[in-house]
């Protein structure tokens, strides 16, 4: 009974540890506005540039990402900044993002509560469907939400790295989630049931 | 020469790679567009196509394959350049 206890406590334990995961606190910020420690929250690029740097030096000295320090920099970067670009004077409601990693669980986590990718995308294609439309162009085509300036390449240059790199990552917008795993080229995109305005992402290595 | 760690060793927003490039015009007036222009990336930590499209696009419009880049192992660099170059639809001149 005791041991059956003691793997039994250990199980909540767990339990409570990944209920209070960055992908969920972030997810949650996402979706109902619920308040996020300030630490995680970057109002501004500013904010997010530092705070990215910081990370780039931690993970230049951790023994399971020094060999990667560099790519998951510049994907993190590439989407947090996504955010302030394609959001700057149109935030519905809260500016800025989340932005959150844990090294030990070799993750980085990014959210923001912004326009998402297809309202975004169709300013310049208006034929754009839903969601899961949306989120495959976005990965798959050289096509910016702000044209007529040259962009819309940051994604596509997320999902070369991956292909290439022991990098996974996982990224939602509206009521779509798209999957993409290291060395494969595919994208695995589903409906969700949980839909959120802006974007969110997880990045695992 | 442009040492490219001279605007900082984290090169990653496109804010920040439009001032590096406003910044460089100084140095660059006097370059003629069939000079040679050197890049390098040493000392570069983290490089992104966002940083990159705004200072190195406009770089290889006006120096075309005047515009040489020295070799870096750096994988973000490498794997910006490799989009670069995609979305481009040109290659950039790598020093041999």
């Amino acid at each position: 009974m005791g041991r059956n206890f003691v793997i039994l406590k250990k199980d909540v334990q767990e339990i409570e540890k990944n209920s209070s995961s960055l992908f969920k606190i972030a997810k949650k910020w996402a979706v109902t506005r619920e308040k996020i420690p300030d630490k995680f929250y970057c109002q501004n690029s500013a904010i997010f540039q530092t705070r990215l740097v910081k990370m780039e030096t931690l993970l230049q000295k951790d023994k399971n990402a020094k060999d990667l320090f560099s790519l998951l920099t510049s994907i993190a970067g590439e989407i947090g900044n996504n955010s302030f670009d394609h959001n700057l004077g149109q935030w519905p409601d809260i500016p800025g993002i989340f932005f959150g990693y844990d090294l030990n669980k070799k993750q980085i986590v990014l959210a923001d509560r912004g326009l998402g990718i297809l309202q975004t995308l169709k300013r310049v294609r208006p034929a754009l469907k839903n969601h899961l439309e949306a989120l495959k162009t976005a990965f798959t085509e050289i096509i910016s939400g702000r044209s007529p300036e040259s962009r819309g390449n940051g994604l596509k240059y997320v999902r070369h790295v991956i292909v290439k790199y022991p990098i996974n990552l996982v990224f939602e917008t509206g009521n779509a989630k798209l999957k993409l795993n290291n060395g494969n080229h595919n994208l695995i995109i589903e409906d969700v049931m949980e839909s959120i305005n802006g974007c969110l992402a997880l990045i695992t290595w | 020469m442009i040492e490219l760690k001279k605007f900082g060793t984290t090169l990653i927003s496109r804010q920040t790679g439009k001032e590096a490039f406003l910044a460089c015009q100084s140095l660059l007036q006097d370059i003629k567009k069939t000079e040679m222009i050197e890049l390098d990336f040493k000392d570069v930590l983290s490089f992104s196509p966002s940083w990159g499209d705004e200072f190195l696009t406009p770089l290889l419009k006006k120096f075309k394959e005047n515009l040489i880049l020295r070799k870096t192992n750096n994988p973000s660099v490498l794997a910006t350049l490799e989009i670069l170059e995609t979305t481009l639809n040109k290659k950039f001149e790598i020093a041999k």
